[in-house]
Parts: C-alpha cells; structure tokens; sequence
C-alpha cells in the first residue's frame, strides 16, 4: 500500500492546456501514456496497484494450478513420489470409475445449464408485468440466500427412501415411483440436480426480469403494432434483447456447475459404489482419502481442461476487448 | 387462455419452490424426542429454541459460525479492495499489456478448486498454515479477488476517461482519483461483489474441509457437514435447525442489500 501511495504522490501535476484540445475519443490508457510518461509515474504506474491481486492470485492459484500439473507425471502417496510420465493418464482410462465420474459431470453441466436457465427464463417471462409477479420471483429467489451445504441437508430429508418424496408418491397412488432416489443411479444423479435447480434458479429469474425490465417499451409497441404476439414477441424481441442478459446467467451456470461439490458430498457422498462421483467428488477421494495425490491430480488437469476450454470458447466471443491478441 | 396457462404456471412454481421451505421449517420446529424417525408434514410440539440452540451450543454450530463470519466480511471486503485496485490499474493507469494482467487475475475463476487443493495442503503444510485461521483467510482472498475483478472491472470501463482526466487536470494524486472518485462512482458493483463474495466464502465446503481440520478453525460449513454425517446421534431436527442458522446471514444480507446486489448486476451487464 505505502508503495501506491509513494506511486501517486510522486505523480506532478499535468499541465493544463494539453488535453484540453482533444476530442475525448481514448481510454483513459492511451491518454496518459500521452500526456508524457514521466509526469504520471511512468508506463508501469500501473503496476504497484495490480500486485497485491497477482500475488495472491499468482501464488495461491495460478502457482499450484502449474505444480499440480507437474505433480501429475508423479506417484505420489502423500509421502514418497517418483516419477511415472503418462501412468496417471493412461490408467484413467482404464478406470471404471472414471468413466462413470466422467458421465456425471457432463450430466451435471448439462443439467445446470439447461434446467435453471430454461425454468429461470420461463418463470422471469411469466411473472413479468404480473401483478403479484415480484412476490412470485421472491419465493424463487429465496432458496438461493440457501447455502449449498444446507440445501443438501433439507434435500437429503426429501429424497432418502422414506423420505418426503416418496411419502408424497405413495399418498397420492404413485407407489410404482417411489424409488430410494439416491441409491440407484441415474436417479441419484438427476435428482441431485433437480435439488440443485431448486436453490439456483432464483438468480436467474432476477438477472432476467432485470433484463426485461430494460427492455425499451418502444421496441414492444412497435411489434406489438406489426403483429407480433405470444411465441413470435418472444422469439424474435424478448430473446434477442436478453442476449446481454444471457451472457451473465450462462457465465454463472457454468461457475455453478461446479458447485455440484457441496450437493453431492453431503447427499450421496458420491455413492454408492462411487456410482454418483463428479470429477469433483473423485478427485477429493483420490487425493485426499485414498492418498492417491498424482492420480487425484490427473483426474483434476482433465476436469480443468474441460472447465477452461469451455469457458475460453463461451468468453472470447462475449467479451470484446479482452482478447489477448 | 394464454393467461390463465400463465397464471397456472407461475401458482405451479410457486408452490414447488415453497414446499422444500416448509419442510425445512415444520421439521425444524418438531421436538427431538418426538421425532417419528420419518419426515412429517406437521410439527409435533414446538421445540425451535430448543433444536436451534442445541445446534448452536452442542453442535458446535455457534462457535465456527462467528468465526465464518468473520471469514467472509473479512475476507470478502479485503478480496473486494484488491479486486477494486486491480481494476483501476488495468482500466485506468498506464500499464503494459492490460489484456495479459486481466487474464492474469482473472485465471482465478477458471480453474476448478480441485486444480489448487493438492499442492496447497503441501504448501500449508510445510508453511505451518495448515489447520490455521491465517491460511484459510489467504485462501479464501485470493479465490474471491477474481470474481470481483471482474465485476469492478466491467463497470469502470462503462466510466468516462474524461472524470479521470479532469481529475488528474486538477492536480489529483493516483491514489486521490482512487478513493475520492472511482470507490464512489463504483459503489454498485463495489457492493455487488462484495455480496457474491461474501456469500462465497460463507457457502465454503471444500477449502474447509481439505485445508483445516479443528473446530478452532473449521467454517460453518464444514460443521454442518460433520453433523450431517452424524446424522443418527443428533436427530434430523437439529441439522435442520442448523441449516436454518447457516442460511440467516446469506439471507438477511441478500434481503437487505437487494437493490445494491441488483443495480450492482445491472451496471456489469450492460
């Protein structure tokens, strides 16, 4: 701090007159790098005020990120690790449970991107211009102030073989239904993620009914007068002015989707048999409970690369200005 | 018939959205003893105090809640500041190649926490931070500045270079511009993050339970999960009360800070 400090105080003031002249069309970048770069602390003035957030960054993040890398050619049992190459990756794919972890997480991602979206879209459009509809949004919104650890508690309740669920099925004739939802998978699976709709949907119904809000009400009138109603207003005028909107939500589905920690730890505790795993959940008990730690990190290097490719792909072309090149 | 379908749909939600709820608070309230062993839908007796504070005390609930909160104001207003700066460096100061300190800091977010536990554990623990306060607050800072960078940084490129130059026309130090003009104008997306990070570090799990492992220092997730799994002695009443404790400070700060949480959402998107 004290360097930032010495960083500004050692700024002179810039004349006036120079800047006065332009026509205010530069980020306040170029026009310091401009106004002469000395007077302004040099073109690394910058820097002082970015380094607490990269060395934190850079040392608890981005640091073990590249040794986890590394420590995935290794053998590593938490006390003695001796180089292995490719072992890690090769027996991956081997591996039965990996497979299964595989699947799961790719259910998971699907899963929370499609159904809180979808349902958080469907609700923000139904409720909006409603009376009542913010009371409506409320009661969705509420299960998101839950933490995940507890709404995995609560859910627990509902899904255990003679849970609520099940109570409900059987009261109302269902008896067919009625499963141990969490000890057969896929069912474990789904209804983790219907668990996990339940509190994440909330946030997305607020991100778009502020969108809609800030629909202009022109645009509407105007399609409204060419005839556009139900299906086509939404198609073609709701949607296409939620794609600011849209971006956000997607952006925090896929965040999200990797929450599926918390839910299934406490829900299943990834089994049984480790039939109901994410990589998440498999990598934890690789490295951390069967000692596995090179093996735990390969599996998480391949859970990263997913997670990076995926949101490279989603966020180069949705942030402008950004892009390295 | 558009309509009624609507109204239909919207009572439908409503209704499935709020039965989890019930079922939280009727279990919650139903006496230990009485407790049938299944899950009810009416409450036998009213023992809330009872189970909320069994769960405060015995469970130990309590004593790592106070220390989660202090974990997450703490944390989050520290990851929040340094987020803030960050952005004032990458968005208004002269710096080389802010395109590579924004995806520098921003990396962060993109990594699944798995990537960073391993090593971790081995850092703290030849560094003596495993099973401390200190090493879980570092950790918890550094995964909450990314977010937050992001967020500040989306709105203070919306700013006009103009206020910044006027500014630094009047003879303002950096570090004036940067309390005196941006913290104010960022306020929305300053309290924004802090809320996100602030609920972040509070709905911690995995850091808790893989980088500490004593009551002293564990959050209070990390306990409601140990109570979980001890799911037979304790009685499904008291975990719920403990649920219904965990989720009051997300709660009350998500319900006071609604509208800044909303503007503050509103300004990143655009």
């Amino acid at each position: 701090m004290s360097s930032a400090v010495r960083a500004g105080a050692a700024a002179t003031p810039v004349k006036p007159g120079r800047a006065r002249l332009r026509i205010p069309t530069r980020t306040p970048h170029q026009a310091a790098a401009e106004a002469g770069s000395g007077r302004l602390g040099g073109r690394l003035a910058g820097v002082p005020w970015a380094l607490p957030a990269v060395l934190f960054v850079g040392v608890l993040l981005v640091y073990p990120f590249f040794r986890s890398v590394y420590g995935s050619f290794f053998d590593d049992n938490g006390f003695t690790s001796h180089y292995v190459g490719l072992d890690n990756y090769t027996r991956l794919i081997d591996d039965p449970i990996f497979g299964r972890s595989l699947l799961n997480t790719v259910l998971w991602v699907a899963g929370t991107l499609l159904l809180p979206v979808l349902v958080g879209l469907a609700i923000a459009v139904a409720t909006h211009r409603m009376r009542r509809g913010r009371i409506a949004q409320l009661v969705v919104v509420l299960p998101y102030a839950i933490s995940g650890a507890a709404t995995a508690v609560l859910w627990k309740f509902i899904l255990t073989s003679d849970g609520t669920l099940n109570q409900v099925l059987r009261a109302v004739g269902l008896d067919s239904l009625a499963r141990p939802w969490l000890l057969e998978w896929p069912a474990s699976t789904i209804s983790m993620i219907v668990a996990s709709t339940w509190q994440a949907t909330g946030l997305n119904v607020v991100l778009f009914a502020i969108g809609l809000r800030a629909i202009p009400r022109d645009t509407v009138e105007a399609a409204e007068l060419d005839g556009a109603t139900g299906w086509r207003m939404f198609r073609h005028i709701t949607l296409p002015q939620l794609r600011s909107m849209s971006v956000v939500v997607v952006g925090m589905a896929v965040v999200n989707s990797l929450k599926a920690f918390d839910m299934v730890w406490i829900l299943t505790q990834g089994g049984p048999a480790r039939s109901s795993e994410t990589l998440a959940l498999t990598m934890y008990r690789e490295a951390f409970l069967l000692f596995h730690v090179g093996y735990g990190s390969a599996i998480a290097l391949v859970l990263s690369v997913i997670v990076v490719a995926c949101s490279w792909l989603y966020l180069r072309r949705q942030m402008p200005g950004t892009s390295p090149r | 018939m558009g309509r009624t379908f609507r109204n239909l749909f919207v009572a439908g939600t409503v209704v499935l959205w709020l039965v989890p709820v019930y079922l939280l608070v009727v279990n919650a309230l139903t006496p230990v003893a009485s407790y049938t062993g299944n899950a009810s839908w009416t409450s036998h007796g009213f023992a809330l105090w009872d189970n909320l504070s069994t769960a405060w005390t015995k469970a130990g609930i309590g004593h790592s809640f106070l220390q989660s909160l202090m974990y997450a104001v703490v944390c989050g207003g520290a990851a929040v500041l340094i987020a803030a700066m960050a952005a004032f460096a990458v968005v208004v100061l002269p710096l080389p190649k802010p395109a590579f300190w924004f995806w520098l800091i921003y990396s962060g977010t993109l990594f699944p926490l798995q990537m960073f536990l391993a090593p971790l554990f081995g850092m703290y623990a030849d560094g003596n931070l495993y099973d401390t306060r200190l090493g879980l607050m570092l950790v918890y800072v550094a995964y909450a500045v990314p977010f937050a960078f992001f967020l500040v940084r989306n709105q203070m490129t919306t700013m006009p270079p103009e206020v910044t130059e006027a500014a630094m026309l009047d003879g303002a130090s950096f570090w004036r511009i940067f309390w005196r003009i941006h913290i104010p104008l960022m306020a929305s997306s300053l309290g924004a993050a802090f809320i996100f990070q602030f609920t972040a570090v509070w709905n911690d799990l995995l850091f808790g339970i893989t980088l500490s492992r004593s009551p002293d220092v564990q959050p209070v997730m990390a306990t409601l999960s140990n109570l979980n799994n001890a799911y037979a002695s304790s009685g499904p009443p008291v975990i719920l009360a403990g649920a219904l404790i965990v989720s009051v400070p997300t709660l009350v700060v998500f319900l006071t800070f609604r509208g800044l949480f909303l503007r503050g959402v509103a300004a990143t998107a655009r």
